[in-house]
């Protein structure tokens, strides 16, 4: 690479890094200032965390965060173990119908979940868990994305590797969890990542069926910020992001390397 | 914050407790949007509380269901899964959706008495027309609204207007626009004279304009619309001259929600907007304003906008009447002089305006009547069957045209044959 390709590459890197983070820079200040200086950039703007107490009181926010977190730890748990199992039946046992079922799952990539939602209440209502946070899960744990993504992982792990193990006496579960499983580390965090966040942010169909503050997550909290009949107030909306997606960003930036790195080898593989 | 917390953890726990309290003869579930700030779901909450204190035999559920946008998609997957809601408020405007789905009752099934008839008929006839059709009532008025101009008095004096006439005509509005317009050494504008704003949903405020120039946008049976009447063109030829011929408005699409801040901050001397932001520009202005009616052309006119109470089909009729009871209650007029107080929605009844509550209010603070003399001339809010449809339709016409991708006639004339394709099915 030439001197030239280097500052090239270098500065749209920076360039597009100070688009992406423009929007979350503005968050930062209006939060942190009086609303007067929402569209007043002075250096000497006083700083305040008077946005943030009023978001948190806008909205029984403790017990929505408490729900987010019962809710995406009970959905990735679920998700991992369903699409391991599933993805290891795929890509490793012959079985009639297999191929069939296998593009029934990919299927599911194709279809839009929200245009399912009436489906889903309906199913939800038989089962008599509306306004549980099971219900926000349920539609999706078994995910085919997840099993795609597994079962091509586990594609790629060398049969000699599988049969050593079974030489020396291993069951498959056991070749499972021994084999498979640590060999295909990067992808979980992968995936593990894009499905918190994705049903950390997610709204609609939370909001669709619950009903009570016991079981719904941080999203609707923060949409009653939505005001649009009497005008956004920017200050307290951007403190009460903030706040909802606070711990999915220093989650991001503590594991930051673990991240991008388990994005690599996933890549070359 | 950490007593916050704790607060919370208390108000659950009282939660629980009351949950636990014997069941109750009636249980109701009620959902409700919100879309304005200032403690809307509190104000609801505290009085569903007050009607369950006053009849223990009736327990209600009331449910938060997001803005209008999501509470419609709420309550109509709850209602095909089998599951509606007894009542809900959404947008007036949705009736004829939401009869089209065969999903809400008439309020004439519940009405039996003398007292009850008098109590449908006691609301403002403006309100009621986006709630009737086929001689049949179908949404009690709560949280309606309708636009009106805002004007910085301090800025019209300045300009060397009197601070204490806003424009009556749209000729006016252009002159006085022209005034207030004040742009720095290098041409550029710091104050621009009017802003109606187009984002979102332009078709509402538009509507003021096509109304003034006495045209209906669409006929009470919800199966016809007039996009391409000439008066219509004229009054959007009006709204895009604004900002080309006369530069009084900014150009392209205006921000809504950006409105009132724009306002505040002295970028616009005069703005069109809800009478829902009548609390907040009370609260946030930093110099004397004004509040009119907006101007007229040929006459008069504005829409009314806002949502409706709807009784939802699937229920026992013990339910429905508990909950015609409760629609009853609220809107009754010192439970309404709160709602209004606390929102700045037009309270929907005379009654309301009667109370010593809301006349000491409007004595301490005389805008507030602006919205609800300017009534008499409002009009019924754009609504027909496929509402979202139509109205996306009109819409993306407004945008067109103000953009300036497509002059005014011809962006209208393309709107109207889409919307005959759709509505047809409906004559």
């Amino acid at each position: 690479m030439t001197g030239f390709d280097r500052i090239l590459m270098t500065t749209g890197a920076v360039v597009l890094a100070l688009i992406w983070v423009l929007p979350l820079a503005y968050a930062v200040w209006t939060a942190f200032h009086p609303s007067e200086y929402e569209a007043r950039f002075v250096l000497g703007a006083p700083l305040t965390l008077e946005n943030f107490v009023k978001a948190w009181n806008a909205a029984p926010f403790a017990r929505y965060f408490l729900n987010t977190f019962i809710l995406v730890t009970g959905i990735v748990v679920c998700q991992f173990v369903l699409c391991t199992l599933a993805a290891y039946g795929f890509a490793r046992y012959r079985f009639p119908g297999r191929d069939i079922l296998f593009s029934l799952v990919l299927l599911q990539l194709l279809v839009m979940p929200d245009i399912l939602i009436v489906e889903n209440y309906r199913t939800i209502g038989a089962l008599g868990l509306v306004d549980t946070i099971a219900a926000i899960a349920l539609p999706y744990v078994a995910s085919g994305f997840g099993v795609f993504l597994i079962r091509q992982t586990f594609m790629t792990v060398p049969r000699e590797l599988d049969e050593a193990a079974r030489i020396e006496g291993a069951g498959p579960l056991t070749i499972l969890w021994r084999v498979y499983v640590p060999l295909a580390k990067p992808i979980y965090l992968a995936y593990g990542l894009v499905s918190v966040s994705h049903h950390w942010n997610n709204f609609l169909w939370p909001l669709i069926v619950t009903n009570s503050v016991e079981t719904r997550p941080v999203t609707v909290g923060l949409s009653i910020f939505s005001t649009t009949d009497s005008g956004v107030e920017w200050s307290v909306i951007n403190a009460a992001t903030l706040m909802t997606s606070g711990p999915l960003l220093i989650a991001f930036l503590l594991f930051q390397r673990q991240f991008v790195q388990s994005f690599m080898r996933a890549g070359i593989k | 914050m950490l007593a916050n917390i704790l607060k919370g953890a208390a108000a659950a726990a009282a939660l629980a407790i009351t949950a636990a309290a014997p069941a109750r003869a009636t249980d109701l579930q009620f959902y409700f949007p919100v879309a304005v700030g200032g403690g809307a779901a509190e104000v609801i909450q505290s009085l569903t509380d007050e009607y369950m204190a006053a009849n223990p035999e009736v327990k209600i559920d009331a449910v938060y269901a997001g803005t209008y946008q999501d509470t419609i998609t709420k309550v109509i997957t709850a209602a095909r899964g089998g599951n509606a809601p007894q009542l809900s408020v959404a947008l007036a405007v949705d009736m004829f959706t939401l009869i089209d789905e065969g999903l809400i009752l008439p309020f004439d099934d519940f009405i039996t008495s003398e007292e009850d008839r008098a109590w449908l008929d006691s609301f403002y006839p403006a309100f009621m027309e986006n709630s009737q059709t086929g001689g049949k009532t179908y949404g009690i008025p709560f949280q309606r609204s309708t636009p009106v101009l805002y004007w910085n008095k301090e800025a019209f004096a300045e300009a060397g207007l009197d601070p204490e006439a806003p424009p009556a005509t749209w000729d006016e509005m252009v002159e006085m626009g022209k005034t207030l317009t004040k742009r720095d050494a290098n041409g550029n504008v710091t104050q621009w004279g009017v802003r109606i704003p187009t984002s979102g949903f332009p078709y509402w405020l538009f509507q003021g304009l096509s109304t003034q120039n006495d045209v209906i946008l669409a006929n009470a049976d919800g199966n016809k619309t007039n996009f391409d009447d000439p008066a219509v063109v004229e009054a959007l030829e009006y709204l895009v001259s604004l900002s080309t011929e006369h530069a009084v408005m900014e150009p392209g699409i205006v921000e809504w929600g950006a409105t009132p801040k724009a306002f505040f901050e002295g970028q616009a001397a005069m703005m069109w907007t809800t009478t829902g932001n009548l609390t907040n520009v009370r609260a946030n202005a930093p110099f004397d304003f004004g509040v009119a009616m907006l101007p007229a052309n040929k006459r008069r006119g504005a829409p009314t906008g806002g949502g409706n109470f709807y009784l939802f089909d699937g229920s026992s009729d013990e339910e429905l009447a508990a909950a015609v009871d409760f629609i009853k209650w609220i809107t009754g007029p010192e439970q309404s002089a709160k709602w209004t107080m606390a929102t700045g929605y037009v309270a929907p009844r005379p009654a309301t305006w009667e109370t010593d509550t809301m006349k000491a209010y409007a004595a301490d603070f005389p805008a507030v009547l602006v919205a609800r003399d300017q009534l008499e001339h409002a009009v019924a809010e754009l609504s027909t069957y496929e509402n979202q449809r139509i109205t996306q339709i009109f819409n993306d016409a407004l945008a067109a045209a103000i953009t300036g991708t497509k002059p005014a006639d011809e962006a209208l004339a393309e709107a109207q044959a889409q919307a005959d394709a759709i509505l047809a099915a409906y004559r």
